[in-house]
């Protein structure tokens, strides 16, 4: 439980940390809320020589809405997105999403931005903003890029950031008539999801416009439920047959069990909690 | 005796709580030593081999390291690691180590090094060559013909059939079950399923060993047992008694995983080989893999009832699996009988056990010892009773509960201790558990409600006994002496754990001599005082320990009264010791402190020394009465405990604080037994979840609305009236909950932990049922 020794810089800004990583390239390791990072290093599982600390980079942590967009600065914590009356007002799902994370000290600590970098398939926030559709902005050594979030997660643990680039931002767009919600299933307050269903999706007219459904921990990236999303696709609201379209979410997966769930229990939650984010999105 | 009580029965704080907030208890491992070298263990990677061959040679090479040990650098005397009383009804089939390994994690060497980092670096260094066996891993193979037989040593002793794997064997019965199952006009026969369960404990086995000045064995340990563990520990390693002095300093949690002597000898071994101090520290890892754990087992029950809801007769058979070792396999299964089957009033009880080995992880003692798995069975099976004669659950307890003045057969026919008696009831408060439990629960009112949508609402309950103490085995002795300012050394030899002990006996003496809490200095499992104890186990302390301090108390008070009134010049009958003074019947008095300067410097110069020592046959049963309201997700399969009521009959609190803790941590490691704790075992014997990741204890988040109620029903034979409270509450969670889910989905439970996928699989079992039958 002791991480190998390491050097421990702190940039102050986004170009300092950018130079730190070219300077030490793969020796080096961007730390943001070290809820990841630092149990990976203390099971000896990562050992990175270098880590340069996003923390002191204040530029970083901001939450700002303009027309309907929504950006969020990659140091952003959690428990500062659960609060931030913007989000509240602007992407309820996000704030409500956020509060399913880990325990309060892990929400304390932990970034948005780093939940992503991390792309773990069992983390919450791949799905989540993977439903709410929107972009990552990264800066790297060769200038600013912007990455669609459906093409951001690459596999288990991998994303499409190269090593010597920085997540800055994740912007979110709101939609006219949105509505979403986010259903995650755990044994305990404190555990990461067994299954995880994220909805999002516009009504307009009585019916239901763009969908985006995205499950966590069934696949090696958060799994979008492209059936269920045509299924709903067009349908008027009250012609939706919310069974028939959640069985759709446990058809296409292909879940590895774990030690305290099968893979069919899986699918079958994926199902159900499928369903119960669409009740709720559209209640 | 005084019927206003000062000190006792108030919820005096913790006499450490000050020094355990500001971080400066000393546990084992807070202590800085000059040369302190750190242990590092080689273990099996094979559930059961014989070893080859071990070369240790470049091992120790490395630079800093200062000892290597294997088992032959080990005396070959087989010693149980049970902390029990001499001599230890648990086979003696361990040796600290061994040229054979039993289960996956089996200690096979050891090195001290200099830091923790050479030490691990030395271990990678030692090459073991192991002759792989065919290993056991299911216990019901255990007893098979030609399975492999795991201690297959010559040297072991006290094993019940080696050749069959057998570690311990139980066969008894009062009355006539058969005859009693004849007479039923209903029988419930069912099979009950409980697993692995470990301690938890937020210190780990830990213990440093280093020779004092004089060439003695110091023994600093994490301990429950300081005085068995001195006793076994110079049996295991031949040395005498008088050359091992075990301090027990803060301990962070024991729950039975340290009522075992586990990292003491291979450290003693280590200190002996370099002269030096040695550490030996388990992982949190190591805990979840070689330390010990609840026994599994598989039970059948067998219940005769008649119509009107009397009983005919309990059967129980049971199959525990002890794993490698047979550390406390007689007297756990015991308890799987003992506790559960007398509680119901019937003329005919059976209760056969076989308790085998398999290569797999070690069972031990552990809080409720026994007692959780088989109430686990026994109050399922009664609350399904009460439905087949159509009564209330409570009411059914109601009739059947074990009754004042009456006899614990049971106890004597299979019971743990050397002078085997009936234990007689002199105090049974259920009656008023049952009424108040019921009344906080909303019982009444909430049972069969369980609404329509997806999560259903149940209400489940179940009572429960344990005892005090390890009836007909117990002895505790304690020492007190006064010094210049009334205040008192009190030496005793048991254990505080972390349960509040220490100032629970520190009230029963402040109590007796008149003095608030805080004149009391108590010190507590050092094996070179003038204490003796069979240590923190049994819920034995605040009953036997807290009667032998207040005997020591009492002859301190009389010497004290002596004094005072040969000062007053006063006839010492009718002299009261009260708020510091001692008084006479005409108002007279003399305070103590005065008492104290006159015995230590006046006239009467004499050293006041109270001294207790208390054995006893009795162990008189705390009882409880415990409901459960639960929520099920009949989507989900998962239960939510809402609001657990436990009323709690502990003779007398001694202590409210001290005792709603105990009930409420016990409730907390209850629900995990029920619902999310489990150690996996993968295909090779391997721990598949050894951290707290994946081992998944109840948190603060998890916890429901905990209600708890303390019944007085004062027990003639324990210290102000008490008896026990800190097991007992662990019995309850799983059964009550159980109960509940049945009373909201109508499935039965019978399988520990309560999953999410055992609730689906057998909610889908009942819409099958329920679909043939219409068909
Ligand atoms: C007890 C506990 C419980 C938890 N429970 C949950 C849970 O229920 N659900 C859940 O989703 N998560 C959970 N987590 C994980 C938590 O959400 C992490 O905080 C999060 O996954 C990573 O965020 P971080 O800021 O801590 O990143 P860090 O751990 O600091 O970094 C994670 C990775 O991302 C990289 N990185 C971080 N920021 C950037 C950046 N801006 N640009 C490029 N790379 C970057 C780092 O180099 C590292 O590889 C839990 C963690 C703990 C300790």
């Amino acid at each position: 439980m002791i991480p190998v020794s390491f050097e421990y810089v702190a940039p102050t800004s986004v170009e300092e940390a950018l130079s730190l990583l070219t300077e030490h390239g793969d020796e080096a390791k961007i730390l943001a809320g070290g809820h990841s990072l630092l149990p990976l290093m203390k099971l000896r599982l990562a050992a990175p020589a270098v880590l340069v600390d996003l923390g002191t980079v204040d530029s970083l942590r901001y939450i700002r809405e303009e027309d309907g967009q929504v950006s969020i600065g990659a140091m952003t914590t959690y428990a500062a997105v659960e609060h931030s009356e913007t989000i509240r007002r602007v992407i309820p799902m996000l704030a409500q999403a956020v509060s399913l994370v880990g325990d309060m000290q892990v929400r304390n600590r932990g970034t948005l931005g780093g939940a992503l970098a991390h792309a773990d398939p069992a983390g919450d926030m791949p799905a989540v903003v993977s439903a709410l559709g929107g972009s990552v902005l990264v800066q790297g050594p060769h200038g600013q890029r912007e990455i669609d979030i459906s093409d951001f997660f690459v596999d288990i643990f991998t994303s499409a950031l190269e090593p010597d680039e920085i997540l800055t931002e994740i912007r979110l767009r709101r939609q006219e008539g949105a509505a979403g919600s986010y259903e995650k299933f755990r044994r305990r307050q404190i555990d990461w999801a067994i299954v995880g269903a994220a909805v999002s999706l516009s009504i307009a007219g009585g019916k239901i416009g763009d969908a985006r459904v995205a499950l966590t921990n069934v696949g090696p990236t958060p799994v979008r439920a492209t059936a269920v999303e045509n299924a709903l696709h067009g349908v008027p609201v009250d012609d939706l047959r919310l069974e028939d379209v959640s069985q759709l979410a446990s058809e296409n997966i292909d879940p590895q069990p774990e030690l305290n769930a099968s893979s069919e229990y899986k699918r079958h939650l994926a199902r159900v909690l499928t369903r119960r984010a669409l009740q709720s999105s559209l209640a | 005796m005084k019927t206003e009580l000062s000190v006792v029965g108030h919820r005096s704080r913790k006499v450490d709580a000050a020094k355990l907030a500001t971080g400066r208890a000393a546990f084992t491992d807070d202590v800085e030593m000059r040369g302190l070298l750190h242990t590092k263990l080689v273990k099996s990677p094979h559930a059961h081999a014989r070893i080859v061959n071990v070369d240790t040679s470049r091992a120790a090479r490395v630079p800093g390291v200062h000892a290597v040990i294997t088992y032959k650098d080990v005396p070959r005397i087989p010693y149980t690691s049970a902390g029990q009383s001499w001599p230890e009804p648990s086979p003696y089939d361990q040796f600290v180590l061994d040229n054979k390994v039993r289960f996956m994690g089996d200690p096979v060497a050891a090195v001290a090094a200099e830091t923790p980092e050479i030490a691990a670096q030395a271990v990678a260094c030692i090459d073991v060559e192991y002759e792989e066996l065919p290993a056991v891993l299911d216990p019901h193979l255990s007893m098979e013909p030609g399975a492999p037989v795991i201690h297959d040593e010559s040297e072991s002793y006290g094993i019940y059939d080696p050749s069959r794997n057998l570690a311990a064997h139980i066969d008894v019965e009062i009355g006539d079950v058969e005859r009693g199952i004849r007479e039923a006009d209903i029988v419930l026969r069912n099979e009950f399923f409980v697993q692995y369960q470990q301690h938890t404990c937020l210190e780990p086995h830990v213990t440093i060993c280093f020779f004092d000045e004089d060439g003695r064995l110091v023994v600093r340990t994490s301990t429950q047992i300081p005085y068995h563990a001195r006793r076994m520990l110079a049996f295991a390693l031949e040395i005498p008694v008088k050359d091992v002095h075990i301090i027990k300093p803060r301990v962070g949690g024991g729950f039975g995983n340290k009522q075992e002597v586990v990292t003491e000898p291979i450290a003693a071994v280590l200190a002996m080989k370099t002269g030096r101090p040695v550490k030996l520290e388990y992982t949190r890892t190591e805990e979840f893999t070689i330390a010990r754990n609840r026994h599994p087992q598989h039970l059948w029950l067998t219940t005769g009832l008649r119509r009107d809801g009397t009983i005919t007769a309990n059967s129980l058979k049971v199959l525990t699996n002890t794993g490698a070792y047979g550390t406390h396999a007689l007297t756990v299964t015991g308890n799987t009988g003992t506790k559960p089957l007398p509680l119901y009033r019937t003329q005919n009880m059976k209760f056969f056990a076989d308790i085998v080995y398999t290569n797999l992880p070690i069972s031990g003692a552990f809080r409720g010892y026994g007692a959780p798995q088989g109430f686990f069975a026994m109050e399922v099976q009664m609350d399904e009773a009460a439905e087949a004669v159509g009564m209330d659950p409570v009411d059914f307890r109601r009739l059947n509960h074990i009754r004042l003045g009456e006899t614990d057969l049971m106890s004597a026919a299979a019971g743990e201790g050397s002078g085997k008696k009936p234990r007689v009831m002199h105090s049974v408060g259920l009656p008023e558990c049952l009424d108040r439990g019921a009344e906080a629960s909303g019982w009444a009112a909430k049972r069969c409600n369980p609404g329509s949508g997806v999560k259903r609402r149940g209400m489940g309950m179940c009572i429960l006994m344990q005892g005090s103490g390890v009836a007909g085995d117990e002895l505790a002795a304690a020492a007190l002496k006064m010094n210049e300012d009334a205040s008192f050394n009190l030496h005793v030899g048991s254990a505080d754990i972390g349960t509040g002990s220490d100032t629970t006996l520190c009230q029963v003496a402040a109590e007796v001599l008149g003095v608030p809490i805080e004149n009391i200095i108590i010190r507590s499992g050092d094996t070179d005082d003038i204490s003796f104890d069979y240590g923190a186990y049994a819920s034995s302390t605040a009953y036997i320990t807290g009667t032998c301090v207040l005997k020591a108390a009492e002859d301190a008070r009389q010497q004290i009264v002596a004094v005072a009134a040969r000062m007053m010049e006063e006839d010492p009958e009718g002299l009261l010791v009260h708020e510091g003074r001692v008084t006479s019947l005409e108002g007279k008095s003399v305070t103590l402190r005065e008492v104290a300067l006159e015995c230590l410097y006046g006239e009467n110069k004499t050293l006041v020394i109270g001294r207790g020592t208390h054995a006893t046959k009795d162990s008189p049963p705390p009882f409880v009465a415990m409901f459960a309201e639960v929520e099920v997700d009949i989507e989900t399969g998962q239960i939510r405990p809402v609001h657990i009521v436990s009323a709690v009959d502990v003779g007398k609190a001694l202590n409210p604080d001290i005792c709603e803790g105990q009930v409420e941590g016990a409730v907390a490691q209850g629900l995990g037994y029920a619902l999310t704790e489990e150690v996996q075992i993968g295909d090779r014997g391997q721990v598949l979840n050894p951290t707290f990741m994946d081992y998944k204890i109840f948190c603060a988040d998890d916890m429901p609305e905990l209600t708890t109620i303390l019944v007085e029903a004062e027990e003639p034979t324990g210290p102000f009236g008490a008896k026990s409270v800190a097991e007992i509450a662990i019995n309850g969670p799983a059964p009550a909950i159980s109960n509940a889910v049945y009373d909201a989905v109508g499935i039965r439970l019978r399988s520990l932990p309560m999953t999410p996928e055992k609730v689906l699989a057998a909610l889908d079992e009942k819409s099958e049922r329920s679909a043939q039958v219409s068909l």
